[in-house]
């Protein structure tokens, strides 16, 4: 290493040079300040044909330590660049984002954040904590929003944001189960309730705050689970959806069987067309996406290479489900731990839920093939702000 | 004129003295004051914090104990069912955990080999969706290990990076069979090639679900093994792992178990006892009811932990790194530090300016009581993780077989201090405490059987402090070994449009020769440092030279671009991070007060150097960038572009993984001004940077002349020698004619010439042999004698007597060509033919010159001189110079009559042109020359005969040789003088455009710069930087030899005679540049030169 320039490569080097074999520079491919810089000034597509692909690339425990590495390490696996990359914020860390979306921005994908009002040690199914829907809505939390909405404006670059995900379901602590659920409000007719309710107006306060700051950048996602859990009217989609004005995008997450307790396969079909149908109900032109989507590996019940096969065509059919527009994988393996399973589950404890694209060789080749069509879009399709 | 000279000189040894001087002369910078401070911001604080987070698995064992109760009973009853149970070897296992790239670790195995049976190198890993298996391997290590008795079982684990992948391993176990049988097939081959014991599987985060696939690829594993002799050892980590593990089963599939008996609190958890006496023997209660105890061997944890609070993740050091870091922090002495009940674990917190830290450290203390209940239980051995991070203790304790007295205690108690190096901080711009200091511990028994200790003093070994790797996402791009005027520029360029700032870490020499680039580089905005002058390994050069280096740089920067710099990086090393004392010297050096230099070492290293292609340089950047803040990328030293090529992709995705890319400077927090401090700001050394910055552009002149004077040297005698080639091998090709029979007829009437001075001891001899002549026509002999003091005249006489042919003629001393005027004027013939006094003509000689004038514009003809007596080196290697000098060249200019010298020693003239020609001139010492110009002025060619052969006696001493070749050079150079209207004349063609020319060139310039060349060449082979050099003399060499081999081949030499040019080229050569050096200073002084003689011997003979 690191020899001494020998001098006739001095003498070489200006023979070469007056002969003027000197090729021109390449063109450069735009550097990643570029491209977040044109995010910046841009909005984005809903695609006329074509699904975003996107993925959350196992960004740790909280879902937030967003790395370049682990990007390019899913899309080494995947083979393909993904528009869409999805983490979290959680209000309990009582900040912005702004690193992980810069990563992001300069990926040139666009960011979906899962926007959780939720503290600290942010374990399933204990209900609400100090960020509950009734302390937002009482305007406890104005500050916070309007720091985390600031951020947001600077950024400018456009942010996918879910706030409070999967409310139909009855693990987070912004469900509707835990704020009086299907309780009929009183002189409602048809009946409202008090769960759903509750649901909308926080979701309708912390809108109408950010976009009063000004971050016209951000696009509202209302993201459902793909069933809703209690299955019940009061809980359903339709009862919690805030109203045109106040979303973007809509979705709902899809996954397969996720635990060795599962013992039945669920086929994507299945789980697809139903939910689908719920939302288009809810608005006739909103795009869809599936906010989430994935399946565990357990060969002794199923293939999960078949179901991601199926899952790929079947999202593709535009003639089922003309109106989806994005797909993020969810790509984690977790394991489950004792002190979280209950009696009918107690077979989980300690095993794991391998949700990753590479569980196994079947399910990454399928992966793999599905991904490569180009109808799955691989790059956010940018489009200029219209001037104000 | 002399005054001139004297004067000259003085003045330039002034200004060398002057220039070495204002070198030499340190400028007093300052290291900047914030680089030093970590050393003094440590401090400790001996309370132990509350854990963040109570450790949920501190009392697991206690489930697992319950679960291991029916273990025996099930295995027994296997075993009755079998039948079989397995034997295995007597004695206590000891194995040691290696890791290669731990210099540490290869220091603590080379001083306790006897001491282990097994060594467990980390070589393998089974990786990717499908299994696949990677390895690594050191023949070297395992010959190593085999010759002391030790057995190698490297590990096998399913990580790539610092990930696991469960994967891997999971889709071998449930996929197909023939995957396994692959994977299985591969494991053999490889532990086959790498001629180890067995394999050492360590497998984590299986999901328990494929508890019983996982039990059978084990199994399998095993059995392929087991048929070739070799053995499995199955790692077990204490927790949910023995859930997916079907220990009963596995029991008799394989050789051992290794409990992992450490990582109650990993690197992962909260700060904690890392293994505490409790969780410990809850542990080995578990171990001991699964399989039998004789399986089991228990791996005690020899390192420690330090957790930054800040981040609640810990990074694994080593012991003597837990002691200086608490050394450094300053431990009260009072309250110490405990490793005693109940958890016997060292434990102290620390803080420095970027977080508070918790320790956690096991010791020879805590070893010595595992150990002890390791024994209790009967296991089958003791595991150390891992070498070279323990307490060097512990190897004492190891040996411990009874209950230790007051001696051994107290010995343990004394904690040496020895050469290791050891860490604090992070990142890679380091500073040097190397002051090592003894530790004491107050070391006792319990009386329950533990060993405890009271640390009140921690030795204290040398340390590095890390700083500048705090922030996660700063990061440093530096370029070494600069500035080349090709690639610098280029990436220089690339930085620019990215508005990236660097820092360059140029060698003094480079920069000498490209001050632009170094000026560009600091106007820029860059960071510009320290690499010292001639790229040199300070480790290994005295302490005069590393300042002399490092001062030198220092000026130059200084006067180019009115900046000092504080940033030094050391070449070689600065890749490794330093392990030894003795690699911290030169660190220690550049950063000590009187040098004041900030150390930037790097942990991104993609070596660029090697060309591995711009993808793998920035993959390489991408891989090791979790490991360190400061990439090396190089911006000389060869073809950098692949650097240039893979900077932009770097800057890029640096930036796109959130990295902000600074110059060193902010990694510190340290002004540019203060890190590069202007020069003006201190004027009082304003008279030093005047003389620097005048002698540097000087030197770098007269280095850029040398440089520019080789090559075209090179280039010159390059076409010289091709040139010389062609001809030569064209007149040799057309010269094989034999001579004419019909020359008989017409051959003319030749008259001898001879003159002689004090030859009486050799003319006898070569009138013998001229007589001797088969010449056809009429013939006559005159010798002159010049005066002779001693017999010629006698001798002459004597000759005569028998051959009446021979004619003397005697004048008083008058010089030779008086002499030789004299000897043509008693001369009856037409035809001339001269010869020295002590020069043998062969039979056809005289007949072969004659033969030549037939032609009549041919006015004289040159023989074919060689050395006759060939007895020592002196005229073995003028034999050499006749044969590929003289007479190869005279072949060649024969060709373009461009033939500068017809020898006085043997050839032959026409005595009409001769006339014409004013006869022989007295004017200078080589009258043949002369006599050789003329007749080209004239109009006249000349010719060479190579069958005219003559044998010459040579000198045979060293001063003989000087005097004669002084009198050739001087008079050539008279000659080249007197005729100087010829030379580019282009009257005379190829004498004055090639032959003229090229005397002036090559046998005068050339010849007097070999001292300056060797003395060159010499000065970079002492300093290392020899490599430019070597090209031209090697080139040189090369065109000598082969030149001189096909001077041999022509003239029927021995080709292997041509190797003696080598020696030549450095005494014979020196000889002949002192001629010239001397003919030049005469000429200068303008001296006349007498009449050089030779001393004569007499011992040549006709034939060689």
């Amino acid at each position: 290493m690191k020899m001494m320039l020998p001098r006739s490569a001095l003498f070489v080097g200006l023979l070469l040079l007056l002969a003027g074999c000197d090729r021109p520079p390449a063109p450069q491919p735009p550097s990643a300040a570029e491209i977040a810089a044109q995010a910046k000034q841009s909005r984005l597509a809903v695609p006329a044909h074509g699904i975003y692909m996107g993925a959350y690339a196992d960004f740790g425990d909280r879902e937030d330590d967003v790395t370049l590495e682990k990007i390019e390490a899913f899309e080494g696996l995947a083979g393909k660049h993904q528009a869409i990359l999805a983490s979290s914020s959680y209000w309990g860390e009582q900040s912005f984002p702004t690193a992980n979306l810069k990563i992001i921005a300069r990926h040139n994908s666009i960011p979906l954040v899962f926007w959780s009002p939720w503290d600290r040690p942010y374990k399933e199914g204990v209900g609400p904590d100090k960020y509950s829907l009734r302390r937002i809505i009482a305007g406890e939390h104005d500050a916070y929003i309007d720091r985390w909405a600031d951020a947001a404006k600077e950024h400018a670059a456009p942010i996918m944001v879910s706030f409070c995900n999967e409310m139909n379901g009855a693990w987070f602590p912004w469900s509707g189960d835990h704020y009086g659920g299907g309780k009929v409000i009183l002189g409602t007719d048809p009946p409202r309730y008090e769960g759903p309710e509750i649901f909308k107006q926080a979701w309708r306060h912390v809108v109408d705050r950010v976009r009063a700051r000004g971050a016209d950048n951000v696009i509202w996602v209302f993201h459902t689970m793909d069933f809703s859990m209690p299955n019940d009217v009061w809980n359903l989609a339709a009862q919690y959806y805030p109203g045109a004005d106040y979303v973007d995008w809509m979705g709902f997450s899809l996954y397969g069987i996720q635990f060795v307790s599962d013992h039945e396969w669920a086929p994507f079909f299945d789980l697809i067309d139903w939910p689908y149908k719920e939302l288009t109900l809810l608005d006739p032109t909103k795009p869809i996406m599936l906010c989430e989507w994935g399946v565990g590996e357990f060969p002794k019940v199923g293939d999960k290479g078949a179901w991601i096969r199926d899952g790929f065509r079947i999202m593709s059919d535009e003639t089922k489900f003309p109106r989806l527009k994005a797909a993020v994988f969810w790509h984690e393996r977790w394991q489950n731990s004792a002190d979280e399973v209950d009696e009918s589950t107690k077979e989980n404890a300690g095993t794991y839920s391998d949700l990753r694209v590479n569980s196994s060789p079947g399910a990454l080749e399928a992966y793999r093939k599905g991904v490569a069509s180009p109808f799955l879009l691989s790059e956010p399709i940018w489009v200029p702000k219209p001037v104000k | 004129m002399r005054l001139a000279i004297v004067l000259g000189l003085l003045v330039l040894l002034a200004g060398i003295v002057l220039t070495v001087w204002s070198v030499w002369i340190h400028p007093a910078l300052r290291l900047p004051a914030s680089v030093r401070e970590l050393k003094g911001q440590l401090k400790t604080d001996i309370a132990i914090h509350p854990e963040t987070a109570p450790n949920r698995n501190a009392d697991k064992w206690k489930s697992y104990l319950d679960k291991s109760r029916s273990v025996q009973a099930r295995i027994a009853q296997m075993r009755a069912v079998t039948g079989k149970t397995p034997v295995r070897p007597a004695g206590e296992v000891r194995l040691g955990f290696y890791s290669d790239n731990d210099p540490n670790a290869l220091a603590s195995l080379n001083e306790h080999a006897g001491q282990l049976t097994h060594l467990a190198p980390e070589w393998l890993s089974v990786v990717g969706a499908e299994g696949r298996l990677v390895s690594a391997g050191d023949p070297a290590l395992v010959e190593y290990c085999t010759a002391r008795g030790i057995a190698v079982i490297p590990v096998l684990r399913n990580m790539q990076g610092d990930q696991w992948q469960p994967e891997a391993v999971e889709n071998l176990a449930r996929g197909p069979a023939e995957n396994r049988a692959r994977f299985v097939r591969e494991l053999a081959a490889k532990l086959a090639e790498l001629k180890v014991a067995g394999v050492m599987i360590e497998f984590d985060q299986i999901d328990p679900a494929y508890r019983e696939e996982f039990t059978a690829l084990l199994t399998e594993i095993g059995a392929a093994l087991h048929k070739a002799g070799r053995e499995i050892w199955l790692c077990v980590s204490l927790g949910d792992q023995l859930d997916s593990l079907d220990l009963e089963s596995l029991s008799d599939e394989t050789d051992r178990f290794v409990a992992l008996m450490y990582d109650e609190n990993s690197d992962s958890d909260a700060p904690g006892p890392i293994a505490s006496r409790e969780w410990f023997e809850g542990w080995l209660q578990v171990v001991e009811n699964y399989g039998d105890n004789d399986q089991w061997i228990a791996v005690l944890g020899a390192f420690a932990y330090d957790w930054n609070r800040k981040e609640n993740r810990a990074e694994t050091i080593t012991f003597r790194d837990a002691m200086s870091r608490a050394s450094y922090a300053g431990v009260d002495r009072a309250s110490g530090v405990p490793v005693g009940p109940p958890e016997y674990n060292g434990r102290y917190n620390y803080s420095e300016p970027n977080g508070e830290h918790s320790v956690t450290f096991l010791d020879a203390v805590s070893f010595y009581n595992q150990v002890r209940m390791v024994r209790a239980t009967k296991l089958g051995g003791i595991g150390v993780n891992r070498l070279g991070s323990e307490d060097p203790q512990i190897w004492d304790v190891l040996e411990m077989k009874n209950v230790p007295g007051g001696k051994a205690l107290a010995a343990l108690g004394r904690m040496r201090a020895d050469a290791t190096v050891t860490h604090i901080g992070r990142g890679e711009i380091v500073s040097v405490n190397d002051s090592m200091d003894d530790g004491t511990r107050k070391v006792s028994m319990d009386a329950d059987g533990q060993m405890r200790a009271h640390y009140t003093d921690f030795p204290t070994f040398p340390v590095l402090y890390h700083q500048g790797g705090t922030e996660p996402h700063k990061v440093s791009i530096t370029f070494d070994d600069g500035p080349d005027p090709v690639w610098t520029p280029k990436i220089l360029d690339v930085l620019k449009a990215r508005g990236v700032k660097a820092a360059f870490f140029i060698v003094g020499n480079n920069g000498e020769f490209n001050p632009g680039l170094v000026q560009r580089i600091v106007a820029e905005g860059h960071e510009i440092g320290n690499h010292t002058y001639t790229h040199a390994n300070l480790a290994k050069v005295s302490r005069t030279r590393m300042r002399l280096e490092l001062d030198a740089t220092e000026r130059l920067i200084e006067s180019l671009t009115g900046r000092s710099t504080t940033l030094f990086r050391p070449p070689y090393n600065a890749d490794s991070t330093p392990s030894r004392l003795e690699e911290l010297v030169p660190l220690k050096f550049a950063e000590s007060d009187e040098m004041g230099y900030t150390v930037v070492l790097e942990k991104v290293d993609p070596q660029d150097w090697s060309r591995p292609g711009a993808n793998v340089i920035l993959q390489r950047v991408k891989d090791q960038r979790k490991d360190g803040n400061i990439v090396l990328l190089h911006d000389a030293g060869g073809d950098r572009s692949q650097t240039v090529e893979a900077l932009p992709k770097i800057i890029d995705w640096l930036q796109a993984r959130g990295d902000e890319i600074v110059p060193i400077g902010e990694l510190l927090n340290i002004p540019r001004d203060e890190l590069m401090p202007l020069v003006s700001a201190s004027t009082e050394w304003g008279f030093w940077r005047m003389v620097s910055s005048t002698a540097f552009p000087i030197s770098r002149r007269t280095v850029e002349f040398f440089w520019a004077f080789m090559i075209a040297a090179t280039v010159l005698t390059v076409a010289r020698t091709l040139l010389v080639i062609g001809l030569a091998s064209r007149h040799h090709a057309r010269t094989k004619a034999e001579p004419d029979p019909a020359f008989v007829a017409r051959a003319p009437a030749v008259s001898v010439l001879i003159a002689a001075y004090n030859e009486g001891k050799v003319i006898e001899n070569t009138l013998r042999a001229v007589v001797d002549t088969d010449y056809p026509g009429e013939i006559e002999f005159i010798v002159v004698d010049d005066g002779s003091k001693d017999d010629t005249a006698e001798a002459v006489l004597r000759f005569m007597k028998a051959q009446p042919r021979v004619k003397l003629v005697q004048q008083a001393n008058a010089g030779k060509s008086t002499a030789l005027g004299n000897a043509i004027a008693h001369a009856k013939h037409e035809v001339l033919v001269f010869l020295d006094a002590d020069t043998h003509f062969e039979r056809q000689t005289i007949r072969a010159l004659v033969e030549r004038l037939d032609d009549p514009k041919v006015a004289a003809v040159s023989g074919h001189a060689r050395v006759g007596n060939r007895r020592n080196f002196v005229t073995h290697c003028q034999c050499l110079e006749y044969v590929c000098g003289f007479n190869l060249d005279r072949r060649a200019y024969s060709e373009w009559n461009c033939i500068t010298v017809v020898p006085g020693a043997v050839s032959a003239i026409r005595r009409s042109a001769l006339d014409e020609a004013g006869g022989f001139s007295h004017d200078t010492l080589a009258e043949d020359t002369d006599l050789t110009l003329t007749f080209h002025r004239l109009g006249y060619r000349m010719d060479y005969s190579p069958e005219a052969v003559a044998w010459t006696e040579a000198p045979e001493t060293w001063r003989g040789l000087a005097k004669q070749r002084f009198r050739w050079c001087f008079g050539t150079m008279q000659c080249l003088w007197k005729h100087r209207d010829m030379t580019f004349n282009p009257r005379y063609r190829a004498l004055g455009w090639f032959s003229l020319p090229g005397i002036w060139f090559f046998q005068v310039l050339l010849v007097a710069l070999v001292p300056l060349v060797d003395l060159v060449l010499v000065f970079s082979i002492v300093t290392g930087s020899a490599m430019g050099i070597w090209h031209y003399f090697a080139v040189f060499l090369a065109l000598d030899l082969v030149l001189a081999a096909l001077a041999c081949w022509m003239e029927e030499e021995p080709i292997a005679r041509a190797l003696l040019i080598i020696p030549m080229r450095f005494v014979y050569r020196w000889l002949l540049a002192w001629v010239v050096w001397k003919s030049i200073f005469r000429i200068m002084k303008g001296a006349l030169v007498g009449w050089g003689k030779l001393d004569r011997t007499a011992t040549v003979g006709t034939t060689p």
